[in-house]
């Protein structure tokens, strides 16, 4: 795959015009103006009909899990889903994902933030490890984006080291759970319907901390004990609101327990953790290249039309320099994607080695690529209007989300060295 | 009830348009897309073949090299099929003769209602729907901005300078829509998928019983003797208001009629 089939360029174009005609004219109440970004996503689910795919893809996947223990009793869930079969030999449904990722990002990161977290953490983590009826409780409403879900693992003392370091904990009590924490930096913490909420479990033995069970949770908004902050003052990513969890004696039966049993199957909550690691990087590269795109092309633009000295800034080798620079980022993330596409239509999926390494070179190209634009923009790049200060700024989240760079690092090296 | 939608694929306007210095008409040698005039057209018929409560949506276009990028759009949207003419016999057709292939090709689809926008974006003659009425023997009805289907008649309020005329046709009908009279719809994903398995009858000159004598440069009747340089626009009059700045606006608009 070299570039768009025709049937992804349709799909692009049309995404494009919707961003441009519903979402670029209200970038500023997104970005400062504390619109929450919800009913815009809903739209644009509406509008493609991405609810009702999902709404298929899921009776699909219910299907499929209750047919591997009829009833679907407690411990049940379905194995990894196969590959989906329509489209493919064109990338699929991996492009029908990214391909709104990358256009999203060309004007608002934020949005995408909020959208992958929701369905693709918060309802990925449950469509892969609940039980169907759990499934159907939780996961329907977050995959047709009807409601808004969080992935909180993140807490004020542990971020790279999340599920060692993790403090928040399930008290065994009867049948049920207490469970007990604070988790920080949750994407959609402040609005979230349904929260995946991981805690280390107490079954009063003294295993230390460090090296007890990690158990998941699935709690809903408004439960007794359970506090969601308002959103966080960030850097960039304003379209996307963060906040905090704090939990006090929150009461659960195993019914919110995930998969609803302790028992470690594939290796539990922490690898529960480290399922979303593949998919979740490369929607970052996807989201790079919607930055790095939108960057080069104003980029090119303001180049042409800059006047200075008589003639356009364009002329000038040192400009020429930032523009090369640019569309070599574009055309290497481009690639990384593409070649992500054509594993997922083979069946086959990135090695956490390739993940890793696609999502550190990608969130380093296209933050280098933003602030390079403010630059070649000079003045007017340190203003809002021109738009490429938010890129920047937003830009600078990929390499600290998903992972920051020196963790992806560390497990690139780790997982080549291990072979 | 069986529509058909007359759609021109068009080089894309956002690029940037060349003339061939020969015969002065638009190269349409690369990527064309749909019309954005068309996709209004296409949205009506979607809607009234929806109230009908049955039938379907049939696009009607002439392209060369058998250009379907547009035709995908609109089958995306939620036409049914299409039927493209194209041929290189037909290089160099002036509207009527586009009127010609259009009006042979509609006439197999026996529609009950042919629905084009008032005029393309790159050609902007806005003859050619009425040719191909005239060339059917329909009545035509143009400017529709509001369009209705009642029974075996079309109720249409047909947009003028002054407001708009209430006309009732019977059907079968040609009628040409303004731009905004509805809101065209994106494509789901699934109707982008779904459209490449649509059937797209691609047809020649011969196919319709035409030959070089009544389409193409061999049967235009119009030509384009020279292409020059819009003029360009004057700089525009700066009023300074010293407090009669109001009335000095009044006197302009006053000057061009429009008060």
């Amino acid at each position: 795959m070299f570039e768009w089939s025709q049937e992804q360029q349709m799909v692009r174009d049309a995404v494009r015009r919707f961003v441009e005609a519903e979402i670029a004219p209200h970038v500023d109440a997104l970005e400062h103006g504390d619109l929450p970004p919800y009913d815009i996503i809903r739209k644009l689910y509406a509008t493609f009909g991405m609810d009702a795919v999902a709404r298929d893809r899921f009776e699909r996947q219910l299907a499929r899990a209750r047919s591997r223990r009829p009833g679907g009793g407690p411990g049940d869930r379905p194995e990894e889903a196969p590959p989906e079969k329509e489209g493919a030999g064109d990338g699929g449904a991996a492009a029908m994902t990214l391909i709104p990722i990358v256009e999203l990002c060309r004007f608002c990161p934020g949005i995408v933030t909020a959208m992958g977290v929701s369905v693709g953490l918060a309802a990925g983590t449950i469509m892969k490890r609940g039980t169907p009826a759990q499934m159907e409780r939780w996961g329907l409403d977050l995959l047709t984006f009807d409601k808004i879900g969080a992935w909180a693992i993140t807490e004020p003392g542990s971020g790279s080291d999340a599920l060692g370091g993790m403090l928040a904990t399930a008290r065994r009590d009867g049948e049920e759970y207490v469970l007990n924490g604070n988790k920080t930096f949750i994407t959609n913490g402040p609005y979230a319907d349904t929260i995946v909420f991981y805690a280390k479990l107490d079954d009063g033995s003294d295993t230390p901390v460090r090296d007890r069970q990690v158990l998941t949770f699935l709690l809903d908004r408004g439960m007794p004990g359970l506090e969601q902050s308002k959103p966080f003052r960030k850097m960039g990513l304003h379209s996307s609101p963060t906040g905090e969890l704090f939990l006090s004696d929150v009461r659960v039966g195993r019914d919110r327990l995930l998969g609803e049993t302790e028992e470690e199957r594939d290796g539990g909550g922490r690898e529960s953790a480290k399922d979303n690691f593949v998919t979740e990087r490369a929607g970052v590269a996807a989201m790079a290249l919607g930055v790095i795109e939108a960057c080069l092309e104003l980029s090119v633009a303001y180049a042409r039309d800059r006047m200075l000295w008589g003639q356009p800034i364009g002329d000038r080798q040192l400009i020429q320099l930032k523009l090369a620079k640019m569309e070599v980022a574009r055309l290497n993330v481009q690639n990384l994607v593409f070649r992500h596409i054509e594993l997922s239509a083979a069946g086959k999926s990135l090695t956490l080695a390739e993940a890793s390494a696609m999502k550190l070179y990608s969130a380093q190209a296209a933050s280098e690529v933003a602030m390079e634009a403010v630059q070649l923009f000079g003045g007017n790049g340190y203003m809002a209007e021109y738009r490429v200060e938010q890129l920047a700024r937003d830009a600078k989240v990929f390499q600290i989300y998903a992972g920051t760079d020196e963790i992806q690092v560390t497990h690139i090296a780790k997982d080549l060295l291990r072979r | 009830m069986n529509v058909v939608v007359c759609v021109k694929q068009i080089p894309d306007p956002a690029a940037p348009p060349a003339l061939d210095p020969g015969t002065h008409n638009l190269v349409r040698s690369g990527k064309l897309i749909l019309d954005d005039s068309d996709a209004y057209g296409v949205e009506m018929a979607l809607q009234l073949v929806d109230a009908a409560g049955g039938g379907e949506v049939t696009l009607v276009s002439m392209a060369p090299n058998g250009e379907t990028s547009g035709l995908r759009t609109a089958l995306a949207m939620g036409a049914a099929k299409a039927i493209l003419v194209s041929d290189e016999t037909l290089a160099g057709s002036d509207a009527l003769g586009t009127a010609k292939v259009l009006a042979a090709a509609i006439r197999r689809a026996e529609p009950d209602l042919v629905i084009a926008a008032t005029e393309s974006t790159d050609g902007y003659t806005g003859t050619t729907p009425v040719q191909v009425a005239e060339l059917l023997g329909l009545p035509s009805v143009t400017f529709a901005k509001k369009v209705e289907v009642d029974g075996q008649t079309v109720k249409v309020e047909r947009q003028t300078e002054a407001g708009y005329d209430e006309v009732t046709s019977p059907l079968p009908a040609v009628v040409t829509v303004t731009a905004g009279v509805v809101e065209p719809r994106y494509p789901s994903f699934k109707g982008i998928m779904a459209a490449k398995s649509k059937p797209v009858d691609t047809l020649t000159a011969a196919d319709l019983g035409l030959d070089g004598s009544q389409v193409g440069v061999g049967g235009a009747r119009q030509e384009i003797v020279s292409v020059v340089e819009a003029e360009a626009r004057s700089a525009g009059e700066v009023v300074v208001d010293e407090g009669d700045a109001h009335e000095r606006v009044i006197q302009f608009l006053e000057q061009l009629k429009i008060l």
